[in-house]
């Protein structure tokens, strides 16, 4: 394949080359299908963001784009083509890179590979069409195809096809631990590389749940099944609905250990910290997903209470080993390197103007503060109460996936044009600005959601309703001018995402190619990549870590305390 | 080795812990312990908790119960006035079936909510403060019996917050609460 030069880098006869900046030995197999995955992801991130600009301006009900009728089928085809196929595109991209190319191997059964990567775009184009000839009995299915409305049979097609695809792509990587561990079983598998498979994990339990929803509500749309229990869908839905988002999220940390490491010089403080936390991931996280049933009937209370709360936060606790870890990473690791004086050093001196550095710190600050204490905060059995199905719920999930994964994936799709497709960023001053636009107005458009749905209750999936709603003289126009502000601050970062896409694509064509002969000083951390071995990381200084994480603590119990005041405020409910 | 792309060399297990990650791991660990406590406890002491008993129900089965209910209500200007401590509200496209309501403070009622078609959420707040709001899902198939006092009066008004098709937006009832 030479398609305008995308895939035709230089290796040896054995098909491997060295990379410069990495130090990684890899073979054409997996950075051609890295490529490959990459590339999907961000033809479907294109896809979404478009339909984002029409959703955000008809909630910005000012300016009232569009109809409900279209309101609806533009914010599915938003929701699939961002949080499924943008994020899964990645997340097979992010486990090739984990497994065979970390560990220096090829990638086995390629045709397995190319044929998941067929069946996924086959599967998402299906849902685009399917969603996009919506007609009445059917309605836009959003991302959750609630059962007992209906959606176009091609919809459910599309997803079992694509959840299908994604199995048999992540098969190859499968096959490429079993050959590492088989050859060598007491040799310990790298710290990406077991992130990579702890994810891997995570991914099949929700891609078979997801298969068995599917598959069901499918039969069922075609009627070969009379009747669905619309509990036992909620419950069988949310086994993919959100474990999809804990791929993410285990995806996302794994990112985050790479890029910090390979741009900022960080190192891995405790081998057996993170890994351990990665372990609490596989066991509990995805029992999670159980926080979408807190405000149902049909569940018993001890049920709900142990699910959504990941087996007494086992999960979150994870969560905040890694808070810790990581950026402890980066300040040891930049202190080993005599790049950070005083508290704070090592974070001022560090290479700001590299978008792939910049990316993954926004996605890590932002997912923390924002995403992950939401999170929690509203997975609580009883606050629940008060943002179930809100529009804060959506301010949740934009922090986690909007700025968590989307922002650490621009950092990796950054850090692949420059290092997998050799090319220098065209419009370099575009490409440093881009990620603190993008999270700049992501985030605030995000807070914005979260105060709309918390202050006033305004509903999620909803083309009007602070305006009016139709047939009463209530609305919900004090939140008007919140929504004013996120309207803003949605086309700053729609605009940011746009720019994303703009450098990555014109780098790719038209950049400078890398040659080898140049320097790698734009991308690798100061002092070069390789850190002296014999010196323990554990016993340099974390105290700038330290003292931010405190905040972060005081910054989520303080949410905690702020949440469970407003909801004893209420008036009294439940047994 | 601390590269987080190459195998850890010799014993890592057994590398020490720096001292300030040690302290945050005990921080987090006894954090994630309080807040299960917490809500676990809030379920035995507290006051606002989406707990009550859920039944099996056919959408023809709570049509009965609801026009049984609707036809021993009394009906007055302001709303159904229910005739006990039961209210019945029934969630059907594009409408709250059993609003407008008339309740009092101060009396615990039980709200069986049911759907009648697909799912619907349930989204309850005074006007007179918007951020006091409640949100319950509700199933086809399945009635839930959920207590509520209310303590002040005024008008309550309910939203549908779960997607239930194209007039979802027009979907709205009222409660209205009056000094007992």
């Amino acid at each position: 394949m030479s398609t305008l030069g995308l895939f035709d880098n230089d290796y040896d006869e054995d098909g491997f080359r060295r990379c410069s900046v990495t130090g990684l030995n890899v073979h054409r197999t997996v950075e051609n299908l890295v490529k490959l995955f990459g590339l999907s992801a961000v033809v479907a991130m294109v896809i979404g963001g478009t339909f984002a600009f029409f959703v955000a301006m008809t909630r910005w009900e000012v300016i009232g784009l569009l109809e409900a009728q279209d309101y609806y089928v533009h914010l599915t085809l938003h929701a699939w083509n961002l949080l499924i196929f943008w994020m899964v595109f990645m997340e097979i991209a992010v486990l090739y890179v984990g497994g065979p190319m970390v560990l220096g191997r090829r990638l086995p059964l390629t045709a397995l590979a190319k044929t998941g990567w067929v069946t996924m775009v086959v599967g998402a184009v299906l849902v685009n069409l399917g969603v996009w000839m919506t007609a009445p009995p059917d309605t836009a299915p959003l991302l959750t195809a609630y059962v007992p409305l209906t959606a176009h049979p091609w919809f459910y097609a599309g997803a079992i096809l694509f959840i299908l695809g994604a199995i048999v792509a992540a098969i190859p990587f499968f096959v490429t631990l079993w050959r590492e561990k088989r050859g060598q079983p007491y040799k310990t598998l790298p710290l990406i590389a077991f992130g990579a498979f702890a994810t891997s994990i995570i991914a099949f339990e929700a891609l078979v749940g997801g298969l068995v929803t599917f598959v069901v509500a499918f039969l069922w749309r075609m009627e070969f099944i009379g009747w669905m229990d619309a509990a036992w869908y909620r419950h069988m839905y949310w086994t993919i609905g959100h474990s999809t988002q804990q791929i993410n999220l285990a995806a996302m940390v794994t990112v985050w250990y790479f890029l910090t490491h390979v741009v900022g010089g960080a190192e891995v403080v405790s081998e057996k910290v993170s890994r351990t936390a990665f372990i609490l991931y596989i066991f509990f996280i995805n029992l999670g997903a159980a926080h979408h049933i807190l405000s149902d009937p049909a569940v018993s209370t001890g049920w709900r209470i142990w699910n959504a709360s990941y087996a007494m936060y086992g999960a979150a606790f994870a969560s905040m080993i890694h808070a810790f870890a990581i950026p402890a990473g980066i300040e040891a690791g930049r202190r080993k390197r005599g790049l950070g004086g005083g508290l704070f050093g090592w974070l001022t001196s560090a290479p700001w103007n590299n978008p792939v550095f910049s990316a993954t710190v926004f996605s890590i600050v932002l997912f923390g503060f924002v995403g992950g204490i939401t999170g929690v905060v509203m997975g609580q059995l009883q606050v629940n109460m008060t943002w179930h199905n809100t529009f804060a719920t959506v301010g949740h999930f934009h922090a986690t996936v909007a700025l968590g994964t989307t922002l650490a994936f621009m950092g990796l799709v950054y850090f692949v044009v420059r290092t997998m497709f050799l090319r220098r960023f065209v419009f370099d001053r575009l490409a440093t600005l881009q990620p603190y636009l993008y999270a700049g107005g992501m985030g605030i458009a995000t807070l914005m959601m979260l105060y709309a749905g918390l202050l006033y209750g305004v509903p999620r999936r909803t083309a009007e309703v602070v305006e009016n709603i139709p047939g009463t003289e209530f609305n919900l126009a004090a939140a008007a001018p919140l929504f004013a502000i996120f309207g803003v601050f949605a086309v700053i970062a729609i605009l940011a995402g746009a720019a994303f896409v703009l450098v990555a694509v014109a780098s790719i064509l038209v950049g400078e190619r890398v040659d080898g002969t140049g320097s790698d000083a734009d991308i690798v951390p100061d002092g070069g990549a390789t850190v002296d071995e014999d010196d323990p990381v554990h016993a340099y200084e974390m105290r700038g870590t330290f003292l931010l994480c405190l905040l972060f603590l005081a910054v989520f119990v303080a949410s905690y305390v702020a949440n469970w005041y407003l909801l004893t405020e209420l008036w009294s409910v439940g047994l | 080795m601390t590269s987080p792309l190459k195998p850890p060399d010799g014993n890592w297990w057994n590398q020490p812990i720096n001292r300030r990650e040690g302290i945050w791991l005990g921080l987090a660990g006894t954090w994630s312990v309080i807040i299960f406590g917490w809500m676990s406890g809030f379920t035995r002491f507290g006051d606002q908790n989406p707990i009550g008993e859920t039944y099996e129900v056919s959408a023809s089965e709570f049509q009965d119960k609801f026009s049984e209910y609707e036809d021993s209500a009394e009906e007055t200007d302001a709303g159904l006035v229910p005739p006990g401590d039961d209210v019945y509200i029934a969630g059907i496209r594009f409408s709250w079936q059993g609003t407008p309501v008339v309740l009092e403070t101060g009396r615990e009622y039980d709200f069986h909510l049911s759907s009648l078609d697909v799912q619907h959420g349930f989204s309850i707040r005074p006007e007179h403060a918007l951020s006091q709001q409640m949100n319950f899902q509700v199933l086809p198939g399945y009635e839930w019996v959920l207590p509520m006092e209310f303590d002040e009066p005024g008008e309550y008004h309910i939203i549908c917050n779960e997607f239930c098709g194209q007039g979802h937006r027009t979907m709205h009832g009222r409660i209205v609460v009056r000094d007992s």
